[in-house]
C-alpha cells in the first residue's frame, strides 16, 4: 500500500513537472509567435535594483521610467503599461532569471528597460533573445557585454549609455592628463562591475606610466580601515569603483581619520550627491548634469511636478532615454506590421533605425553602426565640491 | 611600526564592537543554552533607532544640543529600544518553547533573524544610512585625535574603544558584584535549583535579554559611528559576533571580551599585512578560525571542557 502511495506520488510530481515544462515551452513559442494589436495596451517591464544596496539607483531610475511611459506614448499614438521587476544586487543573478522567465511568458511584453545592472544583462539576454525580446539598458556599462570575442550579451541587448570600455580609459586618462597622478591604488570587489573597470583603468594608468597598487576587497567589507592602512602615504588616488556611495563615503573619511591625502575617485556606481560628499573626491558618470541642458527644461519642469522634493540626479535620465528609445522602436515595428507586432523581434530590428533629436542627455542619440552602443557617448567627471555639489570638471 | 600601531587600533576599535555583540551570545546561552541567532539582527535595529535619534535631534550637522549630549543619548536610545526589542524577542519567540527540544528555540531564533531583517527592509527600505558623524563638529572627531608615534588615533576611535570598555566594566561588575548578577549566576549553574532557592528564574532571563539586547544596541550605534548601516548589516556582523562568543568560550563573560578583541585584531591584521590576493578573503579565514576552534578547542579560550558523567 505505502509503495503503491509512493510510486503514485513519484507519478504525480513527475507528470506536474513534465506539464510545467510544456507549458513554459509553448508559452515561449506562443509569445514570440503570436501578433500583439498596437491598439491595445502593451507593456514593457523594467528590470532593476529597487531594493538592496544598489537601490539608490533603481528607484532613482524607476521615477524617470514612469515619467517617460506616462509622457511619451501618447505622442507615439501607444498605450504602454510599465511592470517593475525587483533586482537586488546582493541575491546575484536569480531574481533577473526568474523576471526574464517571467516576462518572456506574457505575450504583451514587447520590450525590456533594462537590465539596470551588468550581472543582471550577462544572466538574462540569452534568455530574452531567444523569446526575441528587445532589452535596453540605462546603466549596464560593462565592457564584455557587447564587446571582445565572447560578448556577454546578445545581438538583442543595446545601451543608451557608454560602456567601461570608454568609462576606464576616460578615467584614467583624465587623472594622467589633469591631475598629474605619479601613484594610483586600484580597488576592486570581487564581481564584474568593478573588476571589469578596474582594469580598465589599471590598463590605462600604466600605459601612461603611472605606478598603480592593486589592492581586492570582498563585497561584504564595510569597515576599510585595514585597507586604508595599506594605501601608501604619496598615493594621489584612489580608484573605487564601488556600487554602493555609502562605501565610498566611508573610504574617504577612513583616508581623511589616517591621514593619507590621496583623493578617492569614484565610478558611475558611486554617484549619489547626497551620500558620496567627501569634498575633493571625484566621480565620473555616463551623464551629464541635465539641469544644465536648455533643451531638457520642460521635460524637467514636469518630472519635479510629479516628484516633489526628488533630487534630480544622474542615473534617471538615462532611464526616460532608454524608454524614449525603446517607444519609438515598438511604434517603428508596429507601423511595419500595420498596427500589430507580428513577431517581438521586430523591435530588435528596428532599434538601430531609432534616431532621437534634442536627446535628454545632450546632442542627438543614434546607435553606433558597429556595435548596439550609442555613437559617439562620452563619460563626465565630477569633482565633490566643499557644499557636497558635483561639479563638473572632465 | 606605524603599520603595526595602526592595524592595532583598527583591530581593538573593529573587536570592542565584536566584544559587545558577543557578550550578548554568551549572556544568553550561558543563562538559557540557546544561541540567540536573532542577535544580530538586534544590532542591526540598535543602529537604526541610533539613526533615527540623531535626526530628530538635528542630525550631524545641525545638532539641538552639544556633541557630547547628542552621541550619549543616541547611544542610550539604541540601548533602551533594543533591550524592550530583547524583552518582545524573549516572551513571545523564546518562552513559549522554553521546555521544548533545543532544536525548536533555535529555529525560532532563525525565523526572528529574518522576520527583523525584512521588517527594516520593508519599513525602511535597502539603502545605507550614514551617521555623517564627520560632518558633526566640522570633522574634529575624525581629525582631532591621540597621537602614538606618527599614528593618529582619532577621537571617534577613542570614544568606540572607551565607551565599550566602559560597558564591558559595568557588566562584569553588574554581574559579579550585586545580587542580580549572582542569581543570574545561579540560574547559569543551575535552572532548577536557582527556581527551588527562590530566584524567579523568568525575571532573571527576562534581565538577561535585556541586558544583551541592550549591548547590541549599543554595539550597533558605535559600529555606525564610523561605517554605514543598512537592513542587510547584521546578518554578517553578528555572526562574526558568535564567533567571537565562540572563540572566547560562550557562555563566559571574560570570553566574549577577548574573543571579541582577538577577532577584531584577527581581522584588521589579515586585511593589512595578507598579499592582496589574499587579504580579499580575510572573512575566509575568520571562519576558518571558528572552525579550528570548534575542532581543537571547542570550548574556546576562557571555557571549561564539558564533562559528562559516565
Amino acid at each position: 500500500m505505502k509503495k503503491a502511495i509512493a510510486l503514485a506520488l513519484v507519478a504525480g510530481a513527475a507528470a506536474i513537472v513534465a506539464a510545467t515544462a510544456v507549458a513554459q515551452s509553448s508559452g515561449k513559442a506562443s509569445a514570440a509567435a503570436s501578433p500583439v494589436s498596437c491598439s491595445g495596451t502593451l507593456k514593457i517591464a523594467f528590470v532593476t535594483p529597487l531594493t538592496g544596496g544598489a537601490s539608490f539607483l533603481g528607484t532613482e531610475q524607476l521615477t524617470w521610467a514612469k515619467y517617460a511611459v506616462k509622457t511619451i506614448p501618447p505622442t507615439l499614438g501607444l498605450k504602454i503599461r510599465l511592470l517593475t521587476g525587483d533586482t537586488p544586487v546582493e541575491q546575484g543573478s536569480a531574481p533577473a532569471q526568474s523576471l526574464a522567465q517571467k516576462y518572456v511568458a506574457d505575450a504583451r511584453v514587447v520590450g525590456i528597460l533594462g537590465p539596470s545592472t551588468s550581472g543582471a544583462v550577462a544572466a538574462t539576454s540569452q534568455t530574452y533573445f531567444d523569446a526575441g525580446l528587445a532589452h535596453v539598458s540605462p546603466s549596464a556599462t560593462r565592457t564584455s557585454l557587447t564587446k571582445g570575442d565572447k560578448k556577454e550579451a546578445t545581438p538583442a541587448f543595446f545601451r543608451v549609455i557608454p560602456g567601461d570600455y570608454i568609462q576606464g580609459p576616460s578615467d584614467a586618462n583624465f587623472m594622467i592628463e589633469k591631475l598629474k597622478v605619479k601613484k594610483v591604488v586600484v580597488l576592486d570587489f570581487q564581481e564584474p562591475y568593478s573588476v571589469g573597470l578596474a582594469d580598465a583603468v589599471e590598463r590605462t594608468l600604466k600605459k601612461g606610466g603611472v605606478s598603480t597598487t592593486r589592492l581586492s576587497i570582498a563585497n561584504t567589507v564595510t569597515d576599510f580601515s585595514s585597507f586604508v592602512t595599506k594605501v601608501p602615504n604619496d598615493a594621489d588616488v584612489v580608484f573605487f569603483p564601488t556600487q554602493k556611495p555609502g562605501d565610498a563615503q566611508t573610504f574617504a573619511k577612513q583616508l581623511l581619520e589616517q591621514g593619507k591625502t590621496a583623493k578617492v575617485f569614484g565610478g558611475d556606481g558611486s554617484n549619489d550627491a547626497s551620500t558620496f560628499k567627501t569634498a575633493g573626491s571625484y566621480v565620473s558618470n555616463f551623464a551629464p548634469d541635465i539641469t544644465g541642458i536648455a533643451a531638457d527644461a520642460a521635460i524637467l519642469a514636469g518630472w519635479k511636478k510629479d516628484n516633489p522634493g526628488t533630487p534630480v540626479g544622474s542615473f534617471g535620465p538615462p532611464s526616460y532615454g532608454a524608454v524614449q528609445v525603446l517607444l519609438n522602436a515598438i511604434k517603428l515595428a508596429c507601423n511595419q506590421g500595420d498596427g500589430k507586432i507580428n513577431d517581438r523581434r521586430d523591435v530588435i530590428r528596428n532599434m538601430k533605425k531609432v534616431k532621437l533629436n534634442n536627446w535628454i542627455l545632450g546632442g542627438n542619440f543614434r546607435f553606433s553602426t558597429k556595435s548596439n552602443d550609442p555613437l559617439n557617448a562620452k563619460f563626465y567627471i565630477f569633482q565633490i565640491q566643499s557644499n557636497g555639489s558635483y561639479k563638473l570638471v572632465g | 611600526m606605524d603599520t603595526f600601531i595602526q592595524l592595532t587600533v583598527n583591530g581593538l576599535t573593529l573587536g570592542s564592537v565584536y566584544a559587545l555583540i558577543a557578550l550578548g551570545y554568551t549572556l544568553v546561552y550561558g543563562i538559557l543554552k540557546l544561541l540567540n541567532f536573532a542577535h544580530g539582527d538586534v544590532f542591526m535595529v540598535g543602529s537604526f533607532i541610533g539613526f533615527g535619534t540623531l535626526q530628530a535631534l538635528g542630525g550631524a550637522t545641525d545638532p539641538v544640543v552639544p556633541v557630547w549630549l547628542l552621541l550619549v543619548t543616541v547611544t542610550a536610545a539604541a540601548m533602551a529600544g533594543c533591550a524592550l526589542l530583547g524583552v518582545a524577542i524573549e516572551r513571545f519567540a523564546y518562552r513559549p518553547l522554553r521546555d521544548a527540544p533545543r532544536i525548536a528555540p533555535l529555529i525560532s531564533a532563525l525565523g526572528v533573524s529574518f522576520f527583523l531583517a525584512n521588517s527594516m527592509q520593508l519599513l525602511f527600505g535597502a539603502r545605507q544610512r550614514d551617521y555623517d558623524i564627520f560632518s558633526l563638529s566640522n570633522g574634529d572627531l575624525y581629525l582631532k585625535g591621540l597621537d602614538i608615534g606618527n599614528v593618529k588615533v582619532p577621537l571617534l576611535r577613542l570614544i568606540v574603544i572607551a565607551s565599550a570598555f566602559v560597558l564591558m566594566v559595568v557588566l562584569w561588575l553588574l554581574v559579579t558584584r550585586t545580587r542580580t548578577g549572582k542569581a543570574m549566576r545561579a540560574t547559569s549553574f543551575d535552572r532548577e535549583a536557582a527556581a527551588m532557592m527562590g530566584i524567579d528564574i523568568d525575571r532573571v532571563i527576562v534581565f538577561t535579554f535585556v541586558l544583551g539586547s541592550a549591548l547590541a544596541g549599543a554595539a550597533g550605534v558605535m559600529y555606525s559611528l564610523r561605517v554605514p548601516t543598512s537592513a542587510s548589516v547584521g546578518f554578517l556582523v553578528g555572526l562574526k559576533g558568535f564567533t567571537a562568543a565562540v572563540i572566547g568560550g560562550i557562555g563566559s563573560i571574560p570570553g566574549a571580551m577577548a574573543g571579541g578583541l582577538a577577532l577584531g585584531f584577527a581581522e584588521g591584521y589579515l586585511q593589512g599585512y595578507l598579499p592582496p590576493e589574499w587579504a580579499r578573503w580575510s572573512d575566509l579565514f575568520v571562519f576558518v578560525i571558528l572552525i579550528l576552534f570548534m575542532l581543537f578547542r571547542p570550548q574556546g579560550l576562557f571555557g571549561r571542557p564539558d564533562i559528562k558523567k559516565v
